[in-house]
């Protein structure tokens, strides 16, 4: 039977709300049990209130919930604020003197004493006693926390004494139910699928510019850089992380480029030398919520007509969008795959909640596909950039290896030379579209679309609404689910079939106006009239699904 | 090397009498020379262009060769480098896509000190869209877009250059075609960011050649070009006015030794494409587990 523990975690910025979910996380993963992370905060660097909720259970778990068995206080304010959603029978653990409502059980612990009693410690190491007193209090072995410790944060031995202080303090007062018997699962966050995606892509450069909730990735990269000799750059701007990445491709590295919505809008014109180059290029976009600056760290799918429509004139582009880590894992490396094997654009795209969030995975699935730079070993003497192919794909060279290699934000001949002649810029444009089919084609066996649960009542969605989706169907029955991953080139013959076979079609959406359903009915002629939309810049709950969706349900 | 074979067949569409043909031809007897010495080898000269009269040049040069877009020459060069250390860059571009559009890459590429070139056609004008000011036009200047004159100071490029950190810095023109060729060689061969100034009259929109004739002159050999100081003085001798007592110094003004981008960066420091990675995809998520 599915049970479910959650804990919501709050705090000022700087008081290690992150820090603590992250090591509860990793300690309940490596017991067998499934962990999902929601990650909340406001742009701010101290104070305010930031707040995680961390949902344990014995079976799959790929959303957060809205209501909290435990809320553990590093101040006053959380309780204030999430007291409210606490469950029957649920409790509150903090620091002594914070009080809750009259019908509310809460521990207080007298935290500055016990500190006190440590050499060194001081009130940043608050959260380690709560840590290690609830795995006490909940009867579990104090070992998995102290290896999460060690591996997120070092070997440090107050931290550690810190953690064992507030073990010892405890009694068990409440056995936790029995975790999952599948040992060995993986912990991880969308941002950290991205990165090893890439690296297990065969990166060779990743470049950008700082901005939420895609630097997570560049963090992520760099301080992997060094053992796995691949570069990180972060430039002046956007304008000038887009441009020196084309410039790196086109030197022969395997290139990646991460950015949010402003900084994308800011990288526009290179998307569209990217189209005239043809010089491969992967790009991760993490959503948040616009427009503008917007609620620049909280989450949003209001960037899909931007994504589809990127820069000026036209030209082919993949766009993938994966739904959780392990997909995202996979996604990655397919857009590396596809952008080098076809020299097109390749906009892998994520929100602040995909980005942000932890889940965990019994396993990493296989990737499918292997990718390459696609060099050739050695260009004839007459080298041609833009050779006319018949699957539109000009075979790729790069300068050094000897030939002349051009590439050119002008129309050309097939040498890369400036041309204004209407019949070569009818062959260069058709050339370019040519490589759609065969593209086509490939995405047909990446699976560009995936079904869950059965029923005539059919709700579709995008990226990382997959979560909550899924875990609302067991309360939807006759509810089946079609997540789209690619959006361009459109599985539009799959997405037609399904739609064919329901006789009941809701879109589930984070934006305001439906992107993913304009697209759709662009592509397949088919018009959604029940939508379920959400943009409070904040992620759909399983319960704000199972809300939206009863609704239409027939 | 012959320089014809540094020649492409294609049609050459700058102004009969263009000024950028000397440019280009400069260069071209720089690499030859460069070839020659064995210094640079032809099949890892890149060259990488803006857009505008001076890019033109994409055309007409057989090398490999990027035609970026407009202000953007700068981000692509670095690319280029940070991928493949081996090759040489170098960057043409004009004023408005280096002063005006993509001013933001040249302070920052100044300091990033990669071992690339960028030559600036400064016309102080925008020629390809037909004669309108751009941040170098001097005071006065009459265009389609400020038909009552400029009533701004032009920026000072040589004074810029300096203050962003560039390692190597000078004014050239092609009026002195000898000069300039030896400036772009020393240029290619400086080992850090090489930044040229480079006066060039417009025929068609703003021809400065009877005032540039008056008013040039070439920094004499015992001029010290390790002494910021001086060349910073030497800079704004002349600001980019037009005016009668102008003394507009040509050479190089400044040119140091210090670590370049691909010095102080940990990895890739071969060519990116002869990296042969064959990753473990099981070993990458085992930090996970």
């Amino acid at each position: 039977m599915r049970k479910k523990f959650t804990i919501l975690i709050g705090g000022e910025a700087g008081q290690g709300v992150a820090k603590t979910s992250l090591l509860f996380g990793k300690a309940f993963s490596r017991l067998g049990y499934y962990v999902f992370i929601y990650r909340d905060y406001p742009s701010l660097i101290r104070g305010g209130h930031n707040f995680d909720v961390i949902t344990i259970s014995n079976e799959p778990v790929f959303s957060q919930e809205d209501n909290y068995d435990l809320i553990i206080a590093l101040d006053q304010n959380t309780i204030n604020l999430h007291q409210e959603n606490s469950k029957n029978g649920g409790f509150i653990i903090g620091n002594v003197g914070f009080g809750a409502r009259q019908n509310r059980k809460i521990i207080n612990l007298d935290l500055q004493k016990i500190i006190s009693k440590i050499k060194g410690a001081s009130s940043v190491f608050n959260n380690d006693i709560l840590a290690g007193y609830l795995f006490k209090y909940f009867g579990l072995p104090l070992n998995p926390l102290l290896k999460a410790s060690k591996d997120e944060f070092g070997g440090k031995q107050l931290l550690e004494k810190t953690i064992k202080k507030g073990y010892n303090l405890a009694k068990t007062e409440k056995k936790l139910f029995e975790p999952s018997s599948k040992r060995g699962k993986y912990f991880l966050s969308g941002s950290q699928a991205v990165g090893s995606g890439a690296i297990a892509a065969g990166i060779d450069i990743y470049i950008a510019y700082p901005i939420t909730p895609a630097t997570p990735v560049l963090h992520f990269l760099a301080a992997r850089q060094a053992e796995n000799n691949f570069s990180v750059l972060q430039l002046e701007n956007e304008i000038a992380v887009a441009n020196t990445a084309l410039g790196a491709s086109f030197g022969g590295a395997m290139t990646m480029i991460g950015t949010s919505g402003a900084g994308l809008s800011l990288m526009s014109e290179a998307m569209s030398m990217q189209g005239m180059s043809e010089i491969p290029l992967v790009v991760y976009l993490s959503q948040r919520t616009g427009p503008a600056t917007g609620v620049p760290t909280y989450s949003s799918q209001g960037d899909l007509d931007l994504i589809l429509n990127i820069g000026h004139g036209e030209f082919p582009r993949i766009v993938v969008a994966p739904g959780d880590p392990n997909e995202t894992f996979l996604r990655t490396i397919e857009a590396f795959y596809l952008a080098y094997k076809y020299r097109l654009l390749s906009l892998l795209v994520l929100d602040k909640h995909l980005s942000e969030s932890y889940f965990s995975f019994d396993k990493i699935d296989r990737p499918s596909v292997k990718p390459k730079r696609n060099i050739l070993q050695k260009p004839p003497e007459d080298y041609k950039s833009y050779k006319i192919a018949k699957n539109g794909i000009s075979p790729r060279a790069v300068p050094g290896q000897g030939p002349v290699v051009r590439a050119t934000s002008y129309e050309h001949d097939e040498y890369g030379y400036t041309i204004e002649d209407q019949k070569t810029a009818v062959a260069m444009n058709n050339k370019r579209f040519a490589k759609l089919a065969y593209l086509k084609k490939e995405i047909d066996n990446l699976n560009p679309v995936s079904t869950y649960g059965r029923g005539k009542n059919l709700v579709i969605g995008w990226g990382s609404t997959k979560g909550a989706i899924i875990d609302s169907l067991p309360a939807l029955p006759g509810v089946k689910f079609l997540q789209i991953s690619y959006l361009s080139p459109f599985p539009a013959r799959k997405v037609k079939q399904e739609i064919q076979r329901a006789s009941n079609v809701i879109l589930v959406e984070n934006n305001v106006t439906g992107l993913l359903g304009k697209l759709i009915a662009q592509e397949t002629g088919y018009q959604i009239k029940n939508k379920v939309l959400k943009y409070d810049s904040r992620p759909f709950s399983a319960g704000d699904v199972i809300k939206g969706v009863k609704k239409y349900i027939k | 090397m012959d320089i014809k074979k540094l020649s492409t067949k294609e049609k050459n569409t700058w102004c009969p009498g263009c000024l950028n043909n000397s440019i280009a031809t400069a260069t071209k007897f720089a690499l030859s020379n460069l070839i020659n010495k064995n210094a640079v080898k032809k099949k890892d000269v890149v060259i990488v262009t803006d857009i505008g009269c001076s890019s033109k040049v994409y055309d007409y040069i057989d090398v490999n060769a990027y035609y970026s877009l407009h202000g953007r020459a700068l981000p692509p060069m670095l690319g280029i480098k940070a991928a493949n250390p081996e090759l040489t860059v170098i960057g043409f571009a004009g004023d408005g896509g280096t002063y005006n559009e993509g001013i933001a890459h040249l302070i920052h590429n100044a300091r990033y000190n990669a071992d690339m070139t960028l030559m600036v056609s400064n016309n102080q004008v925008f020629a390809l869209t037909t004669g309108q000011e751009t941040s170098t036009s001097e005071e006065g200047f009459k265009g389609p877009s400020t038909p009552a004159g400029v009533e701004d100071s032009p920026l000072n490029p040589v004074a810029l250059a300096l203050t962003a950190g560039a390692t190597f810095v000078a004014r050239a023109c092609p009026l002195e075609f000898k000069q300039l060729e030896e400036i772009i060689e020393k240029a290619i061969l400086h080992k850090g960011f090489s930044f040229i100034d480079i006066l060039q009259p417009c025929l068609t929109f703003h021809n400065t050649i009877p005032f540039l004739q008056k008013h040039i002159y070439k920094l004499g050999d015992n001029f010290n070009r390790l002494d910021f100081g001086q060349a910073f003085k030497k800079a704004i001798e002349w600001d980019y006015d037009y005016k009668e007592k102008s003394k507009i110094a040509l050479g190089i003004f400044y040119q140091i030794d210090k670590p370049t981008f691909q010095d102080k960066w940990i990895n890739l420091k071969k060519a990116a494409y002869k990296v042969k990675r064959n990753v473990n995809w099981l070993k990458v998520v085992k930090e996970f587990q």
